[in-house]
């Protein structure tokens, strides 16, 4: 029906948009989803050729390419075959026409109805869309954003058109009325081709079947939506989700390191990419399809979110004791992953095997990929473990400088000047002093708290992809806990790291992590994403955990303070 | 609808020229009678005469009791003798307003309408070649005074070619009646309207160019092409009424500008309206006949500006209260 191919706009030196490609079919709704300023409205103004940038490519309607179309013939296509709905609601309609007028025109101007017939026509789309004839007369500026919202809605359905765009159709409405006018729209999806645009996530997954995430003028995946916002396979499509404020979302909202940028080559995503190689640079990646599930492509040189761990049937045992069995677990780039279990439960034992600091007696270990056999130091350069108690890492007998540079000095990195130098830049991103002073204390004078920083300092001085956490904040006050924790996800949003975090406590998973690893008895009963977990945990040993979680006494659930119930019962 | 604070200004306004017409003559230095009438005029009268000027003008009685006389005056539609005209300076003003308002009201219309089409057409292509040609050719007529181009246009159509009247605002003594009348004022009005109207079309031109190259870049117009509408109903309709707004209200500004340059047109012309009179009351100084002019010429402007005031909330139904057409009141629907 529709579809558009290596379409590029450019506005003087800037390519706004460039190769994108896609096809929309008869009866289908695709969704564009893209931050401010990706080039969505651009899009929808070269489709009916009323850009004003230069272009390249074919945008086809049924054959027929529209950018080589002549004016006449575009302007019949125009409203009576491809319609829109305008992101600028407040100035789309004209201040000097009412609505009713504005409706009725489309149809009289293409000649499809005597003005008597368009107007009445007007009356029953603007009835349609919600108006009452009340506002029939009304002009622009007596209407409210919503109503005009409608009125623009009716519009755009005046001539039956079997295209419909929507820019940002929601984007400008209070949450309420966003509700009213998606249920709106979903009701005409059933008899119009949809392309929307639009930076809501949530509104795009109500009104499409299908998603294309647009970034740096550039389709980076698309998918099924469901699919695509619940396992998004592009790390920019994460950073959207985690950004965007979702109500069942538990984890906090990280953001996506870096702004848009357009780079002259290579993948435009990374200068922001936490996992870019040397070829992202140069070569721009293609659409491929990845293996997560038919239709879905994702277009990144290492076939999107890259998994940095894998586990497969790992065992371990204490001599006749089976504290692990065949445990499968995976690790993303920039994810946490929350193992969560009583004490005994196999934990700390899944942490150590995969250190190699436990004998596994079955199963692989993969490291991006690779079977990982005997730990080297390309193991350890890349997997770092912290423990409950900072005095495991760090040795009294090193002063701070010497305990954090040393994994540097294992490595044989650096010359002194610039071991010392690297320290001082952890230090910093761990929020410690990195003044020569501190760097001279010896451990067992740091609090608590900051001992377990000097030992994460140490854990990431070689910048691994993975850290393994173990209960890192059991022994601190909470205030303090807060603050390591939110550490943990600045350093995931800024490098990608991913992390496995060790807890008993099921309420600071929910946290931080983006899944929930739950143990028992050395086997592993429930593995999913967090809010899914929390919200409907499939294992009743998950359910109790939850029943045991921490919860202040807040009068949860009931709505009211729970003062109000101590001045009753007075 | 119309306010009573916007009218309240307009009282303000009209109260100050009142004064200013009552207090210049008599602040004068010298015998007041002298400044009110010329020394010329005073020159022919007798002392009775005098005597009966200075009674009615209540000139030996304090300034206020002059003021209220001076009011009372202007109420009866009194506003002196001209001696020149050996007739009342209403009577002879009100003779001559007609054709001033014809040649002004003429001259308006030709230069709003030319300017403002010219303007929207220019607009609409802007930076291609029709609009850098009409720029051009009207910010050249734009730099000649008024009556040059009344001379150029006298002689090239009156003289030339003789295919226009040269001069008055009628065939004198013709007979004619009825269309052929007519006729006859529009032949003798062609001339001095379109000069007046080629002088002033710049502003309008330009105004309604510039709102019409703002407008353009609106997103409603965007709507409107991407409606598939054709050009003229994209440029007229929508792009068109919106710019009209300014062109209004700078037409209604022009007004004062254009009756100054009507009075010298009509010189040119020998066009028998008030700038004829200003010149015949200048050359006999024939100082209450001036004044009148002056007094009616102020509050026609006045008048006009209140006019284009009112016009303009009509046009705009943003200006207008929200009242719904049908008459009910409003439930607050999203
Ligand atoms: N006419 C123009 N001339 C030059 N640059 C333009 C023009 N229109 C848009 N741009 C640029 O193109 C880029 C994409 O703009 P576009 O309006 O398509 O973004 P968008 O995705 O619709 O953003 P938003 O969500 O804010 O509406 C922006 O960087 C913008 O500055
Ligand atoms: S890994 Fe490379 S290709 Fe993939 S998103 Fe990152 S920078 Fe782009
Ligand atoms: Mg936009």
């Amino acid at each position: 029906m529709l579809s558009l191919k290596n379409l590029s706009v450019r506005y003087g030196k800037n390519l706004i948009l460039n190769n994108v490609s896609f096809t929309l079919h008869r009866g289908e709704s695709l969704v564009l989803i893209g931050e401010s300023g990706t080039g969505k409205t651009t899009l929808a103004k070269s489709i009916i050729g009323l850009g004003d940038g230069s272009y390249s490519g074919d945008v086809r309607y049924r054959g027929q390419n529209l950018l080589a179309m002549d004016p006449e013939e575009m302007a019949r296509i125009r409203w009576n075959r491809i319609a829109m709905v305008f992101q600028n609601v407040e100035s789309a309609l004209n201040p000097l026409f009412n609505i009713l007028e504005q409706v009725a025109e489309p149809m009289i101007e293409h000649g499809l109805h005597s003005p008597r017939e368009a107007r009445s026509k007007a009356g029953d789309l603007l009835k349609k869309v919600g108006l009452s004839t009340a506002h029939f007369l009304l002009y622009p500026h007596q209407l409210s954003g919503g109503q005009k919202q409608r009125a623009l809605i009716a519009m755009a359905l005046a001539n039956d058109p079997e295209v419909l765009i929507l820019d940002e159709p929601t984007s400008a409405l209070d949450p309420v009325t966003k509700e009213e006018i998606i249920q709106l729209l979903r009701e005409i999806r059933k008899k119009c081709t949809l392309l929307a645009l639009t930076h809501d996530l949530a509104a795009a997954s109500r009104l499409a079947d299908r998603t294309a995430v647009l970034y740096g003028g550039r389709i980076v995946e698309t998918g099924p939506t469901g699919t695509l916002l619940s396992d998004p396979g592009h790390p920019y499509t994460r950073g959207l989700i985690r950004s965007y404020p979702d109500i069942n979302g538990t984890k906090d909202l990280q953001g996506i390191p870096g702004r848009l940028s357009r780079p002259k080559r290579g993948c435009p995503f990374e200068p922001r990419c936490t996992q870019g190689i040397d070829v992202c640079k140069e070569a721009v990646p293609e659409l491929r399809e990845t293996g997560k599930e038919t239709r879905r492509m994702v277009a990144c040189h290492r076939g999107g979110i890259v998994p940095l761990l894998k586990t497969c049937e790992l065992s371990a045992a204490f001599g006749r004791v089976r504290a692990l069995n065949r445990a499968g677990i995976t690790v993303f780039e920039g994810e946490t992953v929350a193992l969560v279990g009583e004490s005994g439960s196999g934990k700390t034992t899944l942490a150590r095997t995969v250190m190699g600091l436990q004998r596994q007696c079955e199963g692989e270990v993969y490291l991006e990929g690779v079977l990982v056999g005997k730990r080297g130091r390309d193991f350890y350069r890349k997997v770092q473990m912290i423990y409950q108690n900072p005095a495991e890492s760090i040795s009294h007998r090193q002063n701070v400088l010497e305990a954090v540079s040393e994994p540097l000095e294992i490595h044989r990195i650096g010359s002194p000047a610039e071991k010392k130098e690297i320290v001082k830049r952890v230090l910093d991103e761990v929020e410690l002093p990195s003044d020569d002073e501190f760097l001279k204390i010896y451990p067992h004078h740091l609090s608590g708290g900051e001992a377990q920083r000097v030992a994460i300092a140490r854990a990431l001085v070689l910048e691994p992809k993975l850290l393994i956490a173990d209960e890192p904040t059991s022994a601190l006050d909470p205030s303090v806990q807060a603050k390591i924790l939110k550490l943990f996800l600045n350093l995931q949003e800024k490098r990608g790291l991913g992390i496995i975090f060790i807890t008993h406590d099921i309420a600071l998973a929910r946290k931080v992590s983006d899944r929930i690893v739950v143990l028992k008895d050395g086997y592993i009963i429930e593995d999913g994403p967090t809010g899914a977990v929390i919200s409907s945990p499939g294992h009743p040993y998950t359910r109790r955990l939850l029943a045991a979680a921490p919860a202040l006494p807040y009068g949860l659930g009931k709505g009211v303070p729970s003062y109000t119930d101590k001045c009753l019962s007075m | 609808m119309f306010r009573l604070r916007d009218s309240a200004n307009y009282l303000a306004a009209f109260l100050i020229i009142l004064a200013v017409n009552f207090f210049l003559p008599r602040l004068m230095p010298g015998d007041p009678l002298t400044a009110i009438y010329g020394e010329e005029a005073l020159v022919h009268m007798t002392p009775d005469a005098q005597e009966e000027l200075i009674q009615r003008f209540a000139l030996d009685r304090s300034l206020g009791e002059q003021f209220l006389e001076y009011c009372s005056a202007l109420l009866r539609g009194d506003l002196g003798y001209s001696y020149y005209f050996n007739d009342t300076v209403s009577a002879v003003v009100f003779r001559a307003v007609p054709w001033t308002l014809l040649l002004v009201g003429t001259a308006i219309l030709i230069s709003a309408l030319a300017g403002s089409i010219a303007g929207m057409e220019s607009g609409w292509r802007r930076g291609k070649r029709t609009d850098r040609a009409l720029l051009a050719g009207i910010m050249f007529l734009e730099g000649f005074p008024d009556f040059f181009i009344g001379m150029i246009m006298l002689i090239v159509f009156g003289v030339v070619l003789k295919v226009l009247p040269l001069a008055g605002a009628m065939t004198p003594y013709a007979g004619y009646t009825g269309l052929a009348l007519v006729q006859d004022i529009l032949r003798h009005l062609i001339l001095p309207a379109s000069s007046l109207a080629l002088v002033n079309l710049g502003g309008t031109f330009l105004l309604a160019r510039n709102t019409m190259v703002s407008i353009l870049g609106e997103s409603y117009i965007f709507t409107a092409r991407a409606k598939g509408l054709r050009e003229r109903v994209v440029s007229y309709r929508h792009a068109g009424r919106n710019s009209l707004f300014p062109v209004i209200t700078h037409i209604g500004i022009q007004f004062g500008r254009m009756v100054t340059g009507a009075l010298f047109i009509e010189t040119v012309f020998s066009y028998p309206g008030l700038g004829l009179l200003i010149q015949k009351g200048l050359q006999a100084r024939d100082y209450p006949l001036l004044q009148g002019v002056f007094l009616v010429v102020t509050v026609t402007v006045l008048v006009t500006n209140l006019f284009v005031e009112v016009l303009y909330k009509k046009i705009d139904p943003r200006l207008r209260p929200c009242i719904s057409t049908t008459g009910r009141k409003l439930e607050t629907t999203v």
